[in-house]
């Protein structure tokens, strides 16, 4: 076999040659190809020889390793006899129409098209553009395997395949997307998920018919939710969590290029429980979620409690209590209400600039934001010593919550109850507390509540 | 299963509104001894009532109280339930108006009944346009805080009881069942809300004793907790005789006051659901009623809703309050006893009629 210098497929001389001999069938196929790729600076057309016959490698060589590939398509040419064995022996995608190569070719896929007609689709040698498995970088597991999901599809599910080897696993792949075509996969335990659940989601993924870039952008497919904080999936990059999920009769959805596992539905529990708790004993593991829960009612009650209690019922509080708290608010010229929002606002806020700064300058923002700016502004007496407490207990009880989105609803759902709170006292907090969990039960994905603490299997009415 | 109990939930937090609302004061004033004799009457007048409703209704699996009343033709229907949408309304207005006072004597002094109305009238609302869906999975969590809330101010006012308050013992005669305030007793009871569950997945009759049972512990426990405290004198005089009973204790370790606020807590809960249900129930009904072409449940929930603020809005004082209590209460007696009674007798003449067909 003969393979020319890679050169550029417009001076391709094997490429002149046949078009001298006129074999105009095949060259309409090149040309096809060529033409559709024109722009591409990274598409190649390689010409080779082999038993007298010649015949072309196509792919991009920023999705394909040419020279590794080349050496396969090299090594294989020595056991087979003709250009048709050659193809044979390559690959089992033979003689595809010139639609189905481009696809191949944008799949990162090497085309094959020899002088006499045939084409072959060959799975080539691949770049590598992908991560591999690494540690999970928005959930730190404590007791339990440190393994995460990565940007490539395949990868993981194979890394469920891994630890759940049953047939009953099943998996349904889709093709979504008006620009590129988006790869979604579905996997779920045959059953265990209910037969209706899967059947309607399966529907609507085949309804897409935007492109699906971001997880959101699938959230409003499952299902209508207006400015609603929360998702219809629940984000993990742990397999043993989503594994857990497939259990407990729930459908785990990919997409790609997402490191994800995203959980359909998503249900209160979820911001409780983690797989991984598990491995505790019951008892510890009992307590780890009952002090999640708590940090979820102290998120939503305390700075909603400090305004109640300091500027529209003080009287319900034991009389020295009452006055310490008086005390400690004497001289702060702004009030309760004002002086709370500052701070939860300020709080939110270096939380969020915190997260995106390089890992050198993140200590400094937090020093210069919590601990100077803190103690100037009760050292000002601007905000009052006993805010900063409550402040500081908020924030940290948000952060016991499961999960990154978990964590930022809670933490925007304590607006709503802080402004009812500001205005009818300790009313205004009970019932901003009733309105979310009103609002929270009406939540439903697919008829399922999001309420629901356990999801009942396939023989389950609901 | 869960469903179930969600329905039981719901309806023994309606029971307890109407529990804490006017049922301890107007026990008070129908009998001087063996209050208990009261809260039992009612409770077994009331069984009944449920029993037949259920006999009813059981004949129908499929279907709700309203679609049977459809069934007996549009006219029938609307002559039956038109009258009690319109009552219910009253109803949610005044129950809402009343406990918007006790909250603002509680909590917010200074405001304005008018803010604390706005308010609850909001929520509720909410509710209901939400769907029963979502007041029966809400009720687990209000059943439960709630319940925790009113065992806490129960028991922690035991150290001021004095059992001899309660005696004698027993009733001294059976007169306050010729008194008219005995029928507005009967009217605070929300039973009617079994039907608007296909009975194929509602409560069975037995479960339903249950959760009835739970509620006659409860209405005993509010009639004599605050008469352990004050006795029949004292409490016969009070016009919210579990927040003055609650309001007379004084725990020392603790951070607040007065245990009144988890009173008041509760009453919101209870509230909320209460008033919820029973707008969701006028819009059922009237969704059902009318075939309009916009006729949506949530349309005829906002407007029953709007109608009560406006209703409740226009009472000017705590006697009147009082007084149309009263009035929508005796006219919820006329609605639990003639609804039951002809869905039984509806059952009895299309079981004979089938019967009937049969032997043809």
């Amino acid at each position: 076999m003969i393979i020319n210098p890679y050169t550029n497929p417009n001076v391709c001389q094997k490429y002149k040659e046949i078009l001298l001999r006129g074999q105009i069938e095949i060259i309409n196929l090149v040309q096809e190809m060529k033409s559709a790729f024109s722009d591409q600076d990274d598409f190649f057309v390689q010409d080779a020889q082999f038993d007298g016959t010649a015949f072309f490698l196509i792919g991009f060589n920023t999705l394909i390793d040419f020279a590794k590939s080349n050496l396969y398509v090299r090594q294989m040419t020595q056991r087979s006899a003709s250009v048709h064995e050659l193809f044979l022996n390559l690959s089992d995608q033979l003689d595809k129409d010139a639609a189905q190569l481009k696809k191949a070719v944008l799949d990162g896929k090497l085309v094959l098209i020899s002088e006499s007609g045939n084409n072959a689709i060959v799975e080539p040698v691949p770049q590598s553009l992908r991560r591999s498995v690494e540690e999970p970088r928005n959930e730190s597991p404590i007791q339990g395997p440190l393994d995460a999901f990565g940007e490539d599809i395949e990868l993981n599910i194979g890394l469920i395949r891994k630890r759940l080897g049953t047939e009953r696993l099943c998996l349904c792949s889709y093709q979504v997307g008006e620009l590129a075509k988006q790869r979604i996969s579905m996997l779920y335990i045959r059953g265990k998920a209910q037969t209706a659940l899967i059947e309607k989601v399966d529907q609507r993924l085949k309804q897409i018919e935007s492109d699906i870039e971001t997880i959101d952008d699938l959230n409003k497919h499952l299902g209508k939710r207006i400015l609603s904080p929360v998702s219809h999936l629940f984000a993990t990059e742990v397999p043993v969590q989503a594994i857990h999920s497939l259990k407990k009769n729930r459908i785990v959805l990919f997409l790609e290029n997402q490191p994800f596992a995203l959980v359909f539905p998503h249900l209160i529990s979820d911001m409780l429980h983690t797989a991984n708790d598990r491995n505790l004993p019951i008892g510890l593991s009992l307590m780890i979620r009952a002090l999640r829960g708590l940090g979820v009612f102290a998120t939503l009650v305390l700075p909603a409690l400090y305004v109640a209690l300091t500027s529209v019922n003080p009287e319900i509080l034991k009389t020295d209590l009452a006055l310490f708290i008086a005390d400690s608010r004497e001289g702060i010229p702004l009030t309760p209400v004002l002086e709370t929002l500052i701070m939860t606002i300020l709080v939110d806020l270096i939380t969020e600039a915190i997260v995106r700064l390089p890992k050198s300058v993140g200590p400094t923002v937090t020093m210069v934001g919590g601990v100077v700016l803190g103690t100037a502004m009760v050292e000002a007496k601007l905000v009052s010593n006993l805010l900063v407490i409550v402040i500081t207990f908020m924030l940290i009880a948000s952060s016991a919550v499961v999960g990154v989105q978990n964590a930022l609803y809670i933490r925007s759902l304590k607006y709503p109850v802080f402004v009812l709170a500001s205005v009818y006292g300790i009313v205004g907090l009970i019932v901003g507390l009733a309105l979310i969990s009103i609002y929270l039960a009406s939540l439903t994905s697919c008829d399922i509540p999001y309420m629901t603490f356990r999801m009942k299997g396939k023989e389950g009415i609901k | 299963m869960t469903q179930r109990l969600q329905i039981g939930f719901v309806f023994i937090i309606m029971h307890m509104g109407f529990g804490y609302l006017m049922y301890p004061r107007l026990t008070y004033s129908l009998t001087n001894t063996g209050h208990w004799g009261v809260v039992l009457t009612y409770g077994l007048l009331q069984l009944i009532l449920i029993t037949i409703y259920k006999k009813g209704l059981n004949y129908f699996p499929k279907e709700d109280m309203v679609d049977i009343f459809l069934k007996m033709g549009r006219w029938v229907a609307f002559i039956f339930l038109f009258p009690y949408a319109i009552n219910l309304t009253a109803l949610a207005a005044m129950d809402l108006r009343a406990h918007a006072e006790t909250i603002t004597s509680i909590f917010l002094i200074r405001t304005p009944y008018l803010a604390v109305l706005i308010l609850l009238f909001f929520i509720s609302t909410y509710t209901a346009i939400k769907g029963l869906g979502t007041i029966l999975r809400t009720s687990i969590i209000f059943f439960i805080t709630i319940n925790l809330l009113v065992i806490f101010v129960i028991a922690s006012s035991t150290v001021n009881f004095d059992l001899r308050n309660a005696l004698p013992a027993w009733p001294s005669s059976l007169d306050f069942l010729w008194n008219i305030k005995f029928f507005y007793l009967m009217g605070f009871s929300a039973i009617l809300f079994i039907g608007f569950i296909p009975s194929e997945t509602n409560l069975k009759l037995s479960q339903l004793f249950a959760a009835w049972a739970y509620v006659l512990l409860f209405f005993l426990s509010g009639v004599y907790f605050p008469l352990f405290i004050f006795g029949q004198e004292t409490v016969s005089t009070f016009l919210f005789p579990i927040k003055e009973a609650a309001d007379s204790v004084d725990i020392g370790w603790f951070v607040f006051n007065r245990q009144t606020i988890f009173f008041g807590i509760s009453i919101i809960g209870f509230n909320l659901i209460l008033t919820a249900v029973q707008f969701w129930m006028v819009g059922k009904i009237m969704q059902k009623l009318v075939h309009w072409k916009r006729s949506k449940a949530s349309y005829w929930t906002s407007a029953s809703s709007l109608l009560a603020f406006i209703f409740a809005a226009c009472v000017p004082n705590r006697i009147w309050i009082e007084k149309l209590i009263y009035l929508s209460g005796g006219t919820n007696v006329y609605f639990i006893v003639t609804l039951p009674l002809t869905i039984l007798l509806y059952s009895v003449l299309v079981e004979k009629r089938t019967a009937g067909y049969e032997k043809k």
